[in-house]
């Protein structure tokens, strides 16, 4: 059966398992032995003589029987229903053991708990992300140095690990355990980063661009080498927004609003813009000509805004997290994601491995491949088509003269005295005229 | 290159992760039928008993009217005692098969789904990270983090906080020296512990017998002989070192420096005691021994992370765009930089000189960071280091991000698209392009096509 209607049926079985009879029934039952016993009581203190009470005795001796015995098949309707749970689950969803045998994360937690705690501050889930650090420091702090103090093994080769982080309020975590880790995220700085970004983005949510198109103005050097033009595009959407009316916008109905408002905000705040988007500007000019009939005009286009408070909001996301050093998506949710489509692949080469008893090998790479989709792969991977082996550092890619691209090593043994032939085209080249190249 | 391959979910490999979602609510909907299947047969069995005595003695002239009542009122007590217990296992079965309801329907939005790139993968996934991280939490015994997080993401159902609160108070308890906690939990499941052999009960007797050694007097260490007695020496075939330690421990005093007494005798057994109580809480719930966040991350951190990811080369690039001389011979492109450098107006400290690698702000603070692309994961602070160690994946063929490679007279290969995208977003003249990276800007004479075969 196909995996998919494996699960449906599993599922559909699941949803009729709501029906089964429960334990509530066996809990009713007991009430009515209870009722039995206390009625023959009731008679028996109430005539108190041996008679009644030896005859309500016997008359209850098969009543509380047949109750007890209803009480047990009730149990057993119960555990049934939990059987065929089991056996639902062991047919359709079987149990499959996880690579947990070594758990090289286990040595790491102090870095897992970091990125959790930025998970969820850039999530925007503030109160969960300071009782979780106030936790973990609770933790650290009964534990004492024991539990947290080791060496971190990321430190070995000596590197700076403050590569993305120009502001030195995240970077300095790794080389220290934990407990700093969590009280630099406590100090604050990241917290009140991403609260100002959750403010921008109510706001945005809200139709109000200002506080984006402040941040915006005062990251514009930022921004600019970064290729964005955010600031341009927010500030066309406020002279977009603004003239279309109180109707559609909601703002007073005064001169700053309407097109006399747009038109004064296009004064006051295009200039900047003209060396770099004369021709947008011009465009927008133009179309306040047609105010009157716009939906017919060439320039429809350009105030037919149904997406653009979310395009903005999520350029905007993109960029404020960039400027921190940090991915626009959450890297713990991409890992995870990653984590499961990579998994069976795993699974499948442990199981091969183990009855082999043969070890992982290969140093630094993975022995198996791991295909990702499209949305999951970040840097333009190279295989050298000779050799096969994946460029590296050691190991990079060099473009030799014609324009095709090989790795070194492949390059060296190609190499007969200090030429080479391009294994791809008839043409020749010098050694010296090959040039490493970064993807 | 599209891989759609990898995009389509195959929902049998897919729910990998998932299954102790499914499985917990099951193997707990058991747990809970023992608690009430024994009371339940032992009660009703002597329930029936004393009613038949009572009777037959009431009818041959035996028991008194007033013994008949008093046995009735005992009677009674016992049924509403097993009411009470009964009840309680059937709020807590209702609450169980709610979460598999949940579960279901949960699952159930990934069997509608079939490709990664649909939009609602998106949801679904966000929700399992949740349920992961709670897991983690949990077992890492954050546990008001962990309620916080259900509460906030309304996933109480799809999470098994009440079973991990239990574990970590127990838990928490051993850790504090108290292994009462820790013994009732053994009686409640005795038949299962000794179905897979757990030595758990007879490790926390060995403590409590340790414990009155420790205090030493006269009274205690006859309680402790006793205690030995009913507890411990019962076990000599099944751990005969173990039981001669504990004789031995008679003659040493806590502050004894032989082994292996002075790590009986050692404050760090209260949190091995723990940790085997941990374990044996997780096998009896055919849980995995480590949190699932371990297993997925360990898998995702090497699925994404490229050789790149942990370069200092590409680094180094970044800040200084005249490339360290290569030994394999790059002599002619020195020159190509120092020409342009003054073009790039914006950035007016880059790369203007060979800089040192304590230079400031590099132009971009990633490898790939601008324009179209994203940062990546590994790349970024949170995951980095913790990639470290990982392997990086493995790839039998080339994945260009971009199409139409060119090389810039600087050694960095772009897209032609991108390239002309920069081009016109920094208003430069037609025929000049410029580095998104470094902000260098070059003559498109300058610029060369390059070939992946």
């Amino acid at each position: 059966m196909e995996a998919k209607q494996k699960l449906e049926a599993l599922l559909d079985e699941l949803f009729k398992f709501k029906r089964l009879p429960r334990l509530s029934a066996a809990a009713h039952d007991v009430d009515k032995i209870i009722d039995l016993l206390s009625d023959a009581r009731e008679q028996i203190a109430g005539a108190m003589d041996p008679h009644t009470a030896s005859l309500t005795m016997t008359k209850l001796q098969n009543p509380v029987k047949t109750a007890f015995d209803r009480v047990n098949d009730d149990l057993k309707a119960a555990s049934s229903a939990h059987k065929k749970v089991g056996r639902a689950l062991d047919k359709n969803f079987p149990q499959k053991d996880l690579p947990t045998d070594n758990d090289d994360m286990g040595s790491h937690l102090p870095l897992i708990n970091r990125a959790i705690a930025m998970h969820l501050l850039r999530e925007g889930q503030f109160s969960v992300a300071s009782t979780f650090i106030g936790e973990v420091q609770a933790k650290n702090l009964q534990a004492g140095d024991a539990t947290f103090d080791e060496p971190m093994l990321e430190d070995e080769d000596g590197e700076d690990e403050n590569d993305t982080d120009a502001d030195g309020f995240l970077g300095d975590a790794t080389s220290h355990e934990d407990e700093c880790d969590l009280s630099s995220l406590h100090s604050q700085e990241l917290q009140d980063r991403f609260a100002e970004m959750y403010r921008i983005l109510q706001e945005l949510k809200a139709q109000n661009l200002l506080p984006a198109i402040r941040w915006a103005r005062e990251n514009s050097v930022e921004l600019e080498a970064r290729g964005s033009n955010l600031e341009f595009e927010l500030s066309k959407l406020q002279f977009v927004w603004l003239f279309k009316g109180p109707a559609v916008n909601g703002l007073p109905d005064d001169q700053n609003n309407g097109l006399s408002g747009a038109l004064s905000y296009a004064r006051n705040n295009f200039g900047r813009f003209q060396a770099r988007h004369l021709r947008e500007i011009q465009e927008l000019a133009n179309a306040m000509v047609y105010a009157p009939n716009l939906p017919a005009s060439p320039y429809q286009h350009v105030f037919s805004i149904p997406t653009a408070f979310t395009d903005v909001a999520a350029s905007f996301t993109r960029e404020f997290c960039s400027l921190l050093g940090l991915s626009a998506e959450s890297p713990l949710y991409l890992a995870v994601t990653a984590g499961a489509l990579a998994l069976p692949r795993l699974m499948k080469y442990m199981l091969a491995t183990r009855s082999k008893g043969t070890e992982w090998t290969t140093e630094g790479e993975l022995p198996f491949e791991t295909p990702l989709p499209e949305s999951l792969l970040f840097h333009s991977i190279f295989v050298c088509p000779v050799s096969k082996e994946q460029t590296t550092e050691e190991n990079p890619p060099m473009v030799i003269p014609c324009g095709h691209m090989l790795a070194r090593d492949t390059l060296s043994k190609l190499c007969k005295g200090n030429r080479f032939k391009c294994p791809y085209c008839p043409s020749e080249g010098l050694i010296r005229d090959a040039r490493r190249v970064v993807l | 290159m599209a891989d759609l391959e990898a995009a389509k979910i195959n929902h049998d490999n897919h729910l990998l992760l998932d299954q102790p979602c499914l499985r917990t609510p099951y193997e707990l909907l058991r747990k809970n039928f023992r608690s009430v299947h024994y009371p339940l047969e032992w009660e009703s069995t002597s329930v029936k008993n004393l009613l038949k005595d009572t009777a037959n003695g009431s009818l041959n002239g035996k028991t008194s009217p007033q013994d008949v009542v008093k046995n009735l009122d005992q009677m009674l007590a016992k049924m509403r005692g097993l009411k009470r217990k009964l009840t309680a296992a059937a709020e807590e079965e209702d609450r169980l098969y709610r979460h598999l309801d949940a579960r279901g329907a949960h699952l159930r939005d990934l069997a509608n789904l079939n490709t990664v790139d649909d939009v609602r993968y998106e949801a679904w996934s966000r929700t399992r990270l949740d349920r992961l991280l709670v897991d983690y939490m949990l077992r890492h015994g954050y546990d008001a983090s962990a309620i916080a997080l259900a509460d906030e993401r309304q996933m109480r159902d799809l999470v098994d906080i009440d079973t991990f609160v239990v574990m970590s108070k127990i838990r928490k308890s051993l850790e504090a020296g108290s292994v009462q906690e820790a013994l009732a939990w053994c009686n409640e499941n005795k038949k299962e512990l000794r179905k897979m052999q757990s030595n758990l009960e007879f490790m926390l007797r060995c403590q409590q017998y340790i414990e009155m050694m420790r205090i030493g007097s006269t009274p205690k260490m006859l309680e402790a002989i006793s205690h030995a007695r009913k507890h411990i020496t019962p076990f000599n075939d099944t751990y005969p070192d173990a039981v001669s330690n504990m004789a031995g421990l008679l003659a040493y005093r806590p502050n004894t420096t032989l082994e292996p007494y002075a790590s009986l005798y050692s404050a760090s057994r209260w949190q091995e005691l723990a940790e085997s109580f941990v374990e044996a809480h997780l096998r009896l719930l055919n849980l995995p021994p480590t949190p699932l966040l371990h297993v997925a991350l360990s898998s995702g951190l090497s699925a994404l992370k490229t050789p790149a990811c942990h370069s200092t080369r590409s680094r180094q690039r970044i800040q200084a765009p005249s490339p360290s001389p290569d030994p394999q011979g790059e002599e002619d492109d020195g020159d190509h930089h120092h020409h342009h450098h003054h073009h790039c107006d914006h950035q007016p400290t880059n790369g203007t000189a060979p800089t040192t690698p304590t230079t400031p702000k590099p132009h971009h603070q990633h490898g790939t960071a601008s324009l179209t692309t994203r940062v990546c994961p590994i790349c970024s602070t949170e995951l980095n280091a913790l990639a470290r160690n990982v392997r990086y994946a493995h790839h039998g063929k080339s994945r260009l991000l971009e199409h139409d490679l060119m090389l810039l007279p600087n050694g960095r290969v772009y897209g032609k698209a991108r390239l002309d995208e920069y081009a016109a977003k920094s208003g430069l003249p037609a025929g000049r392009v410029k580095d998104l990276l470094t902000g260098e800007v070059f003559d498109a004479g300058e610029i060369r096509k390059v070939f992946v075969t």
